[in-house]
This record gives C-alpha cells, sequence and structure tokens, in this order.
C-alpha cells in the first residue's frame, strides 16, 4: 500500500462528491493530511474509508452511514457545525476551521 | 475530583486533543480507545456511551456523571469547575 498515493487517490475522488454538496476540504491541511492518512489505513483494514471519528458497531445500516464522505446521512448536524463531524470537510464559506465547534447530533433540532 | 472517562478512537485527532487536555491539566483520567479492545468491549463501551446521550461519535467524555460529547474543552473545564 502506498499511502501517500492513497491518500492523493481519496482527495482525487472526494472533492467533486463534496463540492456538490456545498463542503471543501478544510483549509488546515495538517488536519486533512492526518485524517486522510487514518482513512487509507482504516480502507486497509476494512476495505471501506470510514470516518476516523466515528465508532464502527457492525451493524451494517449504521455503518455505511460512516463511509466517508458522509455528509448526506448527516446534513442538518453538518450544516449546522458548517463541518463535518471529523473536520475533514468544511462548508465551502469557511476560512476559519479552529472557530469550528464539534456540536453533538443529539444537540440539533 | 469527579472521575474522568474518556472513550476514544486512535484514528481520532480530537480524541488525542482531549487526551493532551486532561494530561495537560493534570487531570487524572481513564482512556479507552474504542477501536484497539475486543468486540465484547466494543459493546459494553457502546451501551455505557448510548446511557449517557452518545451516538458513536468521538471523543465521548463521562465527568462525574454527565457525557460530553465530542472535544469541548470548555464544558470540560466547567464541569471540573477548573480554568479553560
Amino acid at each position: 500500500m502506498n499511502v501517500v498515493r492513497r491518500k492523493q487517490d481519496l482527495r482525487f475522488l472526494f472533492e467533486p462528491i463534496v463540492d456538490a454538496l456545498g463542503y471543501k476540504f478544510s483549509p488546515d491541511e495538517e488536519i486533512v493530511d492526518f485524517l486522510l492518512e487514518q482513512e487509507v489505513k482504516l480502507e486497509d483494514k476494512h476495505g471501506i474509508p470510514f470516518c476516523p471519528c466515528q465508532a464502527q458497531t457492525k451493524q451494517r445500516d449504521h455503518d455505511m452511514k460512516i463511509v466517508c464522505p458522509c455528509i448526506p446521512f448527516h446534513r442538518k448536524h453538518y450544516d449546522t457545525m458548517k463541518r463535518c463531524w471529523c473536520g475533514l470537510y468544511v462548508h465551502k464559506d469557511v476560512t476559519d476551521p479552529d472557530s469550528l465547534r464539534q456540536i453533538p447530533a443529539s444537540a440539533i433540532k | 475530583m469527579k472521575h474522568v472517562t474518556l472513550y476514544a478512537l486512535s484514528t481520532c485527532p480530537w480524541c488525542m486533543k482531549a487526551k493532551r487536555f486532561f494530561t495537560k491539566k493534570k487531570i487524572p483520567f481513564e482512556c479507552l480507545d474504542y477501536d484497539l479492545v475486543s468486540d465484547k468491549e466494543q459493546e459494553r463501551i457502546m451501551e455505557v456511551v448510548n446511557q449517557h446521550g452518545g451516538t458513536g461519535e468521538f471523543p465521548f467524555v463521562i465527568i462525574g456523571k454527565d457525557g460530553i460529547n465530542g472535544y469541548d474543552p470548555d464544558e470540560y473545564a466547567k464541569l471540573l469547575g477548573i480554568d479553560k
């Protein structure tokens, strides 16, 4: 597994998907690089690039909702935070990702 | 001092930030990496997390009886009665 190459591949694959959803990769390159590396490792282990910050439960209906990019399954939640849970993606208008907090899904009305 | 338990994922940078927060503040805490334990232990952790209002998003921190979903140093400090 060439991790560097696979990270580039995932960027290439995910960018047009999240762009159509109104999101972009976080401007925080350090965290983007770290998260993509974790996804490459998760993909190597499980065959699927799961979100590095959400737990797999081995229940397919749940686990399929945390496959990156998981924005469509958590639209209201992520739109409220202006970021996805792990912070790999932010709304297109976000320039300061450090200002965005993780808000639990249960707190979103 | 309230008992602190941090449920984390070894792949999650926000979990690492939470670990750093408690370490830096010298707050004793119990830490379990959900993805590094047995299936049986994962089931137990998820039960505890669900009982405290969590849904599988990490980090999940229990301070005393309160569950905090996500990296939230302000809330951690507030519940512990310490400066952020």
